[in-house]
């Protein structure tokens, strides 16, 4: 059963959730404990230093990755010269979708005292945002939310996971005395 | 395990009290530690790239740290003061990008000259409170977007598998209702209105002829009656339209096989020159006969 949740694993292109694989592994009648057994074990083989595969728990289901320090190797053998960063105006757009969703773009410009329409657009199209309806207000805004794709690179189980920003600047002031 | 790293590395970055650099902690390469010289004690400071500042209230919060003053008491006069030279250094603005910045300014001299008035003094609500709530708020969204950098630096150096693009294509598409958005829904939406127009290409339109052969053929034959000699291809040559260089050339042939006109050529490719034939025409003539060729 290992080998075949590992082999999943290695050839999904997402996160796999434990319902998924229960459904793949049900002619074997294991439980979803058992496969979570299965995935712990293959979390303690594979996140060792010694591994070039890692899994982690991520938006609700599981997946393998390289681990960070692999990077400068698999860039220069994929040729990937480098990866352009998130902007700043990227970065502030994002939480604030993450910490308030469902968000229109005014209530998003507002918070950032500067016009965010054409970094939400970026954010779309890398797929980070996604639209969730409109709002029942005038002008009827389109609203935002964070994506399935949001969560797995940022490492996230669910949107609910990233810290609380009021705990974040507390932490700023208890350090700071 | 990231979360604890990440934790820690803001927690060394600082928002209120002194610091001339914004985010002190983190890694060399932090967004927030961009070049920043700026000595403190310079009031009116040197051109500041106002791209690194994302928005008024973020020049607006670097100014107060740099003060080192207290974002519930902000001392109006000198950071107006300051945020106006900050603007005045620009040189060159991106009008878009401007608007924010002036917008900011306006607010602060506005609330600069609130402040003068002696209501203040009694003990009325501060002017500045509106001010300091926008402030509060955008620094929450900084400090968790310096949050999501951080994370964003390590997460960005993971791999992860991709699926062979013919193993995707032979499989039918499982879409999850998280991941259907009205951007989805809109974009497969132009990709079928794309397919149904490539299927379904518009019908060949028949436009009505601009020339008719019948006027053609009498204005020929009048011509060869008149000068004697008419040289067909420089006259076809001098025609910009193709659709009237066909009906002249029709209009033509029907001529010399009505025998209205002769066309004479002494070599091929040599010009074609029309003389009257050996029958007059009516007028009648060559419309029946346009007609009865339909």
């Amino acid at each position: 059963m290992i080998a075949t949740i590992e082999a999943i694993l290695l050839t999904a292109s997402g996160p796999v959730s434990v319902a998924a694989l229960g459904e793949v592994l049900e002619s074997r009648e294991v439980d979803a404990d058992g496969i979570r057994d299965a995935l712990s074990t293959i979390a303690s083989k594979w996140n060792r230093p010694d591994s070039g595969i890692r899994l982690e728990k991520v938006a609700d289901g599981w997946r393998c990755f390289t681990p960070p320090e692999l990077d400068s190797y698999l860039r220069s053998f994929h040729g990937v010269v480098a990866r352009q960063r998130l902007s700043q105006a990227a970065l502030e757009v994002l939480a604030i979708v993450a910490h308030r969703q469902p968000v229109t773009l005014p209530e998003v410009n507002f918070l950032r005292g500067a016009n965010s329409a054409s970094t939400v657009r970026t954010l779309l199209e890398r797929r980070l945002l996604r639209m969730a309806g409109r709002k029942k207000v005038v002008g009827k805004p389109f609203l935002y939310r964070t994506s399935r794709e949001f969560l797995v690179h940022f490492g996230l189980d669910r949107p609910e996971d990233l810290p609380d920003p009021e705990d974040l600047v507390r932490d700023e002031a208890i350090a700071s005395e | 395990m990231l979360h604890e790293s990440s934790r820690g590395l803001a927690r060394s970055s600082e928002f209120i009290t002194a610091d001339s650099d914004r985010f002190s902690g983190g890694t060399g390469e932090n967004v927030y530690s961009r070049p920043m010289t700026m000595p403190a004690e310079e009031l009116h400071s040197p051109p500041v790239e106002l791209t690194v500042f994302s928005g008024p209230l973020d020049l607006l919060l670097h100014l107060i740290r740099k003060n080192e003053v207290s974002i519930y008491d902000i001392p109006i006069f000198s950071i107006c003061d300051q945020y106006n030279a900050h603007l005045r250094s620009m040189q060159e603005l991106d009008l878009d990008v401007a608007g924010e910045f002036l917008w900011m300014a306006s607010w602060l001299l506005h609330l600069k000259s609130k402040m003068l008035l002696p209501a203040v003094a009694e003990g009325e609500d501060d002017p500045r409170e509106e001010l300091v709530e926008r402030l509060l708020a955008y620094r929450r969204v900084k400090e968790l977007a310096s949050f999501l950098y951080d994370i964003d630096t390590v997460r960005r150096c993971l791999w992860m598998p991709e699926l062979a693009t013919d193993l995707e294509e032979s499989a039918e598409l499982e879409l999850d209702w998280e991941d259907v958005d009205l951007r989805v829904l809109a974009e497969t939406y132009l990709q079928v209105m794309q397919r149904f127009a490539a299927a379904h290409p518009p019908p060949l339109q028949v436009l009505p002829l601009r020339y008719n052969v019948q006027e053609k053929m009498r204005n020929i034959y009048d011509r060869v009656h008149e000068e004697g000699l008419m040289p067909l291809l420089r006259h076809l040559n001098s025609r910009s339209d193709p659709e009237e260089v066909a009906t002249v050339m029709v209009a033509t042939l029907e001529l010399v096989r009505l025998r209205g006109v002769l066309a004479e050529q002494s070599r091929p490719f040599a010009e074609i020159y029309l003389r009257p034939g050996d029958r007059r025409l009516t007028a009648n003539e060559m419309r029946d006969e346009e007609h009865s060729s339909d």
